[in-house]
C-alpha cells in the first residue's frame, strides 16, 4: 500500500525566500508523527501543500498517491493553526455543515464530545472563548474517520490542563488506519503519544526516524535530542 | 454538492440582507404616509408637516443609498473573508469542485443584488403612485419619450432579452469583483490592495473598450441613417444584443480569471 504522503522535491519560494527546500518525505499509515520544528522553519507550509491551501514553486505532493483535490480532501481531517469558523454559526449547525460535506463525520461521537466538555450545541460560536472554540474545532476535526488527520499546533497557546484533554482527545478519536500528522514545537508535550518524528529546518527536513529509536540510539528524549539539534 | 455550498452561502447572507430589505418596506411606507400627509393637509404658507415629509423623505433617499452601497460592501466582505481570509481554510479543504464554489458564491451574490434593485425600484414607484398628478404627468413623459424614440414597436421579445441581458450584468458586476480579488491574491503581500488597484485597471479596461466601441458604433449609425434603412425600433433591437453578448464575455472571463487563482494559484497567508 502506497504511502499516505509522498513528497517529491518539494520546494515552495516566496520571493527570495525559500519556505520549503527540496522536501522528500513518506508517511505511512497508522502512525502518530510529530512535525516538529522551530517558529518558521517551513512547518506550516509544508501542511498547507498537503491541504491544497498552497501551490507548491517546484516537485510534487501525492496523498493516497494522488494530487491534492477533491478525493484528497475527501480523505484529510485539517485543523489549522486559526480559527475558520463562521461566528454566526451555532454549534450544532457547524455539526450540521460538516455531516454535510464529509462524509466520514461522525455526528455521534462529535455529540459525545461536546457534552464531555459541556458546550451547549444551542450556542453561537461568537459567544465562545478562544479556547473553546479551538477545542469545538478539534472536535470537528476528530469526528472523521479520516485516513491522515494534519493538526497544525493544536496545544499552541492553550494552559496545560487543556493541552492534556487535546491530546487525550486526539489519541483516542481517531481513525487507527489513518495516520495522524502533528506539528508543534512544544515537543515535551506530545512526545509520548508519538510513534515518529519529522525534524524541519530552515525549509529542509533534517531527520526522519522513530521517537524510540532516538530515544534508544541517542540515549535522550526527544524533546532533549531537538534542543540539541535546534540549539542556536 | 453545489446545493449545499448555495445553502450554507445563503445561510450566512440572509439575515443582514433580508433585514436591509425590510427597512426598504418601512421607508417606503414612512415615507408615503408622509406624502399623503402632505397632500390631504391644506395649503398655507409654513407648515410643520411639509417640514416633517421633507425630513422623512431625506431619510428614505438616504436609507436606499445606505442600503445599496451597505449591501455591496457586506457580499465584497463575505466573498473575502469566506474565500480568502480565515474561513477560507474551512472553504478550500471541502471536497468541492473550484467550479461549485465560485457557482455558488456567484448565484447568491447576484440573488442578492437582484432582490435589492428590484425592491429598490418597487418601492419608488410606490412612492410615486401615491400623489397621483405626479405619478400621470410622469406616465405621460414615459409615454411621450417612448413615441418620441420610436420605442413602441418593441416586441415582448427584445424587453425578455433586454431582462436577460440585464441579469448577465449582474453576473459579470458580481464576478468582476470576485476577479479582482482573486487577482489581488497573487500580490505576496498588501492584497486587499492589489485587489482594488486590480479593480480599477479593469474598470479602465472597460470603459476604454466602450469608447472605442461607441465610436465604432456612432460612425456606423451615421452610415445607415443618412440611408434608408435607419430606424428606431432596429436600433432598440440592436441595443440588448450588445448588452447580452457583453455580459456573456464578461461573465466568461471573469469567471475564468477566478477559477484560474482559485485553482491553480491559491496561496492562502
Amino acid at each position: 500500500m502506497a504511502p499516505v504522503v509522498q513528497c517529491m522535491g518539494l520546494t515552495k519560494t516566496y520571493g527570495r525566500k525559500i519556505a520549503l527546500n527540496q522536501i522528500n518525505l513518506n508517511l505511512e499509515r497508522g502512525r502518530i508523527i510529530g512535525l516538529l520544528g522551530p517558529n518558521g522553519s517551513g512547518k506550516t507550509t509544508l501542511i498547507k501543500i498537503i491541504n491544497g491551501l498552497l501551490k507548491p514553486t517546484a516537485g510534487e505532493v501525492l496523498i493516497n498517491g494522488q494530487r491534492p483535490g477533491v478525493d484528497t480532501k475527501l480523505r484529510i481531517s485539517y485543523l489549522p493553526e486559526r480559527t475558520y469558523l463562521q461566528p454566526g454559526m451555532k454549534v450544532f449547525e457547524l455539526l450540521q455543515y460538516f455531516q454535510d460535506f464529509y462524509p466520514d463525520f461522525r455526528v455521534d461521537r462529535a455529540f459525545d464530545m461536546l457534552a464531555r466538555l459541556q458546550i451547549p450545541p444551542q450556542e453561537r460560536l461568537k459567544n465562545l472563548s478562544k479556547g473553546t472554540k479551538e477545542k469545538v474545532q478539534l472536535i470537528m476535526v476528530m469526528s472523521r474517520d479520516a485516513d491522515l488527520y494534519i493538526l497544525d499546533e493544536p496545544i499552541a497557546g492553550v494552559d496545560p490542563a487543556a493541552r492534556d484533554y487535546i491530546l487525550h482527545t486526539i489519541v483516542s478519536n481517531y481513525n487507527r488506519c489513518g495516520s495522524i500528522l502533528l506539528s508543534t514545537h512544544l515537543i515535551s508535550d506530545v512526545e509520548n503519544i508519538l510513534d515518529e518524528v519529522v525534524f524541519i529546518k530552515y525549509g529542509s527536513i533534517v531527520l526522519q526516524a522513530g521517537a524510540e529509536q532516538i530515544r534508544q540510539n541517542e540515549r535522550k528524549s526527544v524533546d532533549q535530542f531537538f534542543r540539541e539539534v535546534f540549539a542556536c | 454538492m453545489l446545493g449545499k455550498l448555495m445553502k450554507y452561502e445563503w445561510k450566512a447572507t440572509w439575515k443582514l440582507l433580508l433585514s436591509a430589505n425590510v427597512l426598504i418596506i418601512v421607508m417606503t411606507g414612512l415615507a408615503r404616509c408622509m406624502v399623503s400627509l402632505v397632500d390631504q393637509a391644506g395649503r398655507s404658507d409654513f407648515r410643520m408637516v411639509d417640514f416633517v415629509a421633507v425630513m422623512v423623505l431625506l431619510t428614505y433617499v438616504g436609507s436606499m443609498f445606505a442600503v445599496c452601497v451597505g449591501t455591496t460592501i457586506f457580499l465584497i466582505h463575505r466573498f473575502y473573508t469566506s474565500t480568502y481570509g480565515d474561513q477560507g481554510y474551512l472553504l478550500h479543504t471541502l471536497p468541492v469542485d473550484t467550479h461549485h464554489i465560485i457557482i455558488a458564491k456567484v448565484l447568491v451574490s447576484a440573488a442578492w443584488v437582484i432582490i435589492n434593485m428590484t425592491f429598490i425600484y418597487m418601492s419608488a414607484i410606490f412612492l410615486l403612485a401615491t400623489t397621483s398628478e405626479i405619478f400621470r404627468s410622469m406616465m405621460e413623459g414615459m409615454v411621450d419619450m417612448i413615441e418620441y424614440l420610436g420605442a413602441e414597436k418593441i416586441s415582448a421579445f427584445t424587453v425578455i432579452m433586454t431582462l436577460i441581458a440585464f441579469v448577465f450584468s449582474v453576473f459579470a458586476k458580481v464576478l468582476k469583483v470576485g476577479a479582482c480579488i482573486s487577482l489581488g491574491q497573487l500580490s505576496p503581500n498588501h492584497k486587499l490592495l492589489f485587489s482594488f488597484a486590480w479593480y480599477v485597471g479593469v474598470y479602465v479596461v472597460e470603459q476604454l473598450v466602450q469608447s472605442i466601441y461607441f465610436v465604432i458604433t456612432i460612425y456606423f449609425q451615421e452610415q445607415i441613417a443618412n440611408s434608408d434603412y435607419w430606424s428606431y425600433d432596429s436600433y432598440f433591437d440592436r441595443q440588448w444584443e450588445t448588452a447580452l453578448l457583453a455580459g456573456i464575455i464578461s461573465c466568461v472571463v471573469y469567471y475564468l480569471l477566478t477559477w484560474y487563482v482559485m485553482s491553480r494559484k491559491l496561496n492562502l497567508d
